[in-house]
């Protein structure tokens, strides 16, 4: 029998998870940037910009953007890493990748866009300076082995980032969860008319490993000095870790 | 995450405007260097390029450890004052780190003008300096005054404890004087 997954709160066959994800990416995928902006009041800019902050990036360098989505990290990463560098953006939903493609093209960038699985990445071993995955591995089937796979691609020396929702500090949890289960909906309904996958949103956050089950992970997966901040009272968490 | 993102950034932001500072480290690219700041280490690997990359480090090839005498005379003596840290390790890297970090040179008004554009900037770093000179000449002045006076009229000003002895050796002295006044009288004299 097929071993089983959580999508949300529900349970569902593994196999069965990256289409089900996939169909909540496919039918957000027009309102993405416009519901970030309104559910985080903005905020997801601050947050993205202090991840790029982080990644240390110069120009020349490679950069694998993982569940790029509408490319905003890959448009902040090309200012770094200027015209002698490389960001790759990828996704594994094609509507995702498609409004970022887009996107760029529109700002006269053509970075490399690739729709690949960000447990498979089809990429060389030892081959780029930085990855960063911002709310996409909350996402994946097997997290373990995304972050192995990232690991992978990474130079010795490179760095992940993993920009991802995580545990509100504990005093603000019952006005999240108001927000997240009362609110969140009623807005995707509102903007989206989609109520169900920002349910699927909130539930999926929940069931995201907290900011030390995170670390442990990325230690596990090879990473060394694995440090975490956490952005908005921890309702979103930076971590980072390095390839020895 | 914070302190060495800023660290690295700050670095390699001033490498960049000091024209052959990344290029004197090239030749020690892959060589490790901490920064021992006591309750945090920033390590940092010299890459390919010469710039500073944050790392994860065992051991570094270089340490550098600011200490209190460098903090303290930083303000007054600049990048002279870089001798007072702490250096261990490869002497060939620790030459050029410090030949480097004497060379470099934070071009403000290159910064300045990405935000407000070159003739502001140009203005606003003009009268940051002025403000700077000014406030330095106030602060010289100050000292020199405040030496001029230990020096030539701190001893001219009786002290509260000579004032003090002195009026109890008045008091001393007119006691004995009542003294020998009452003998004198008992003597008849």
């Amino acid at each position: 029998m097929d071993k089983t997954t959580h999508f949300g709160y529900q349970q569902v066959a593994e196999s069965e998870k990256a289409a089900k994800v996939a169909d909540v990416f496919h039918s957000v995928a027009a309102k993405y940037d416009v519901m970030n902006d309104l559910m985080s009041a903005g905020l997801h800019r601050l947050w993205k910009r202090f991840t790029v902050a982080q990644a240390g990036l110069r120009p020349g360098m490679k950069v694998l953007d993982v569940a790029g989505g509408t490319a905003d990290l890959t448009r902040l990463f090309l200012k770094e890493v200027g015209d002698t560098g490389t960001v790759v953006l990828t996704d594994i939903n094609h509507s995702m990748l498609s409004e970022g493609r887009d996107r760029m093209l529109n700002e006269g960038k053509t970075p490399p866009t690739v729709q690949c699985d960000g447990e498979k990445l089809p990429f060389p071993d030892n081959y780029f300076d930085a990855v960063c995955v911002a709310f996409g591995l909350r996402n994946m089937t097997h997290k373990d082995q995304a972050l192995a796979e990232m690991n992978r691609v990474l130079k010795p020396g490179g760095r992940l980032l993993v920009l991802e929702f995580s545990k509100v500090w504990k005093p603000l949890e019952p006005a999240y969860d108001l927000y997240s289960f009362k609110l969140l909906p009623f807005m995707g309904k509102l903007v989206a008319n989609d109520p169900g996958s920002y349910q699927y949103l909130a539930e999926s956050i929940r069931m995201h490993p907290g900011q030390e089950e995170l670390k442990t992970m990325m230690e596990t997966a090879g990473f060394a000095k694995v440090r975490y901040h956490n952005l908005t009272a921890g309702v979103v968490a930076l971590h980072r870790g390095f390839k020895l | 995450m914070i302190a060495e993102g800023l660290a690295e950034k700050g670095l390699n932001h001033l490498l960049r405007q000091s024209p052959g500072a990344a290029e004197a480290l090239v030749r020690h690219s892959g060589q490790s260097v901490r920064l021992d700041l006591g309750v945090r280490q920033l390590d940092f690997r010299i890459a390919a390029d010469g710039y500073f990359s944050e790392a994860a480090i065992d051991v570094p090839d270089a340490t550098i450890r600011p200490t209190t005498r460098l903090f303290t005379r930083l303000p007054f003596f600049g990048k002279s004052a870089l001798r007072d840290a702490d250096y261990q390790g490869d002497p060939a890297l620790l030459a050029t780190l410090d030949r480097v970090f004497k060379q470099l040179a934070w071009d403000v008004e290159a910064d300045l003008a990405q935000w407000v554009g070159d003739a502001a900037a140009h203005r606003l770093h003009d009268f940051g300096q002025t403000a700077l000179a000014q406030l330095g000449g106030a602060w010289r002045a100050l000292g020199r005054n405040a030496s001029e006076y230990m020096v030539e009229e701190a001893d001219m000003m009786a002290r509260r404890v000579d004032v003090a002895r002195f009026n109890a050796e008045v008091d001393e002295l007119a006691d004995a004087a009542a003294r020998l006044e009452a003998r004198l009288n008992r003597l008849g004299l």
